[in-house]
């Protein structure tokens, strides 16, 4: 017994998450699975789809000027203190990472799929993406096919919403104007 | 009465051998093929440092010194390989990089201290197999910045004989607050169709009719 307990010194010093191997970790960041698109996300902010949960990893100064709506700021550097261990890797919670671009989404999301934490997603182009697309979305050429402008009538509409244009009809109702003929004048026509 | 109780050194023998397989049957399975040499808290830290990879200026003085030439692997499938890549490349595609006669091999270069460059199409493409390199402890492993895209638009530039700027990740391209600021109604309005005003003309009651003697 005395040497079973000896044994258990040399065992491992065990981590508390469980980190995912090295293969499997190369093999997961090249799947093209691992992204949303700017649109699947505006929609997914539109339609308050509870199970979003988007993560700015700028940092904080860039937060402040500016960030999508409901996104917490947990810039890269301190990804892994523990005020910030609560956000990832809740159950059935759709992670979204995104920066200005792709490059520092990324390495939020390889550190944290390291960690073995399940749905990590990256906004794909980042926000500079995201003005192109959503906030200022170019018409789209006639020769394009029907789904390039379904997308372009969500991606106005879209538009509208996160800028706040106020689009609602006004509450004046279309005046009538009403010409009358002059009490007495002439009998148009006739003799 | 058993046998071995007759003979104790035995059940200590046995015992002794049954914790010996015990550990070693532990060790092995809790050793992988490839451990992570920094831990993610380092890796942050080296991920943020300033200045990583290679800029597409330099690459090709990098592939053509004398003394430990740096070796270039382009990390894209065959398919795109075999259409362009960059001269003296070699191809492993980002899926099968880690397999054990690549690691071989570079675990060979690491002991020669010779730099790895590696590319892909975007820096995007690039930036994973790279992060997990540098996990396992490959610090002889780099990129070349802005991917082969910007190689190639970095190339045409240079037989044009103009230069373009070095590539830089992760930059703004927007005053993000500038523009996604709430927009006033006055601008929207223009792009709102007006409304009608119709006009309608009524004949007064008891007016002569109109036409006829």
């Amino acid at each position: 017994m005395i040497g079973l307990a000896a044994g258990l010194l040399v065992l491992p010093e065990k981590e508390n998450y469980v980190q995912i191997t090295p293969e499997d970790l190369m093999w997961d960041a090249v799947q093209p699975t691992k992204y949303f698109t700017v649109d699947q996300v505006a929609a997914m902010i539109i339609d308050g789809d509870p199970t979003l949960e988007l993560i700015d990893v700028r940092c904080v100064k860039d937060y402040d000027a500016f960030s999508l709506k409901n996104a917490i700021n947990i810039p890269l550097d301190s990804l892994l203190s523990p005020n910030y261990e609560g956000y990832l890797g809740i159950e059935d919670m759709n992670v979204v990472f995104y920066a200005n671009d792709n490059i520092k989404a990324d390495q939020a999301w390889i550190i944290g799929r390291r960690m073995g934490y399940q749905n990590l997603y990256i906004m794909q182009g980042g926000l500079n993406s995201w003005i192109e697309c959503i906030i200022n979305p170019q018409e789209p050429g006639e020769d394009n096919p029907l789904t390039v402008f379904e997308q372009y009538q969500f991606r106005k509409g879209a538009s509208i919403y996160f800028t706040g244009s106020q689009l609602e009809a006004s509450d004046k109702k279309a005046s009538v104007k009403v010409v009358r003929r002059k009490k007495g004048a002439a009998v148009a026509g006739g003799c | 009465m058993h046998v071995h109780e007759l003979n104790p050194r035995r059940t200590v023998i046995t015992m002794v051998i049954f914790v010996v397989v015990i550990i070693v049957g532990l060790h092995t399975l809790t050793s992988p093929r490839l451990k992570y040499k920094i831990s993610p808290t380092d890796a942050i830290i080296m991920v943020s440092a300033a200045n990583q990879g290679v800029d597409a200026s330099k690459i090709d003085n990098m592939l053509s010194a004398s003394n430990n030439p740096t070796i270039l692997i382009d990390i894209r499938n065959n398919y795109d390989y075999a259409r362009s890549h960059i001269a003296s490349a070699t191809n492993i595609s980002a899926v099968v990089l880690l397999s054990k006669d690549n690691i071989k091999w570079l675990n060979e270069l690491k002991d020669r201290n010779t730099t790895v460059v590696i590319y892909g199409d975007t820096p995007l493409q690039t930036n994973g197999p790279w992060m997990v390199f540098q996990q396992l402890g490959f610090d002889n492993v780099t990129f070349l910045k802005g991917g082969y895209n910007y190689y190639l638009e970095f190339k045409d530039a240079e037989k044009k004989h103009v230069t373009i700027p070095a590539f830089e990740a992760g930059k703004a391209n927007y005053n993000y607050a500038e523009i996604a600021k709430p927009r006033s109604i006055g601008a929207d309005n223009e792009s709102k169709p007006k409304k009608k005003h119709t006009v309608v003309r009524r004949k007064k009651k008891g007016a002569a009719t109109a036409g006829g003697c």
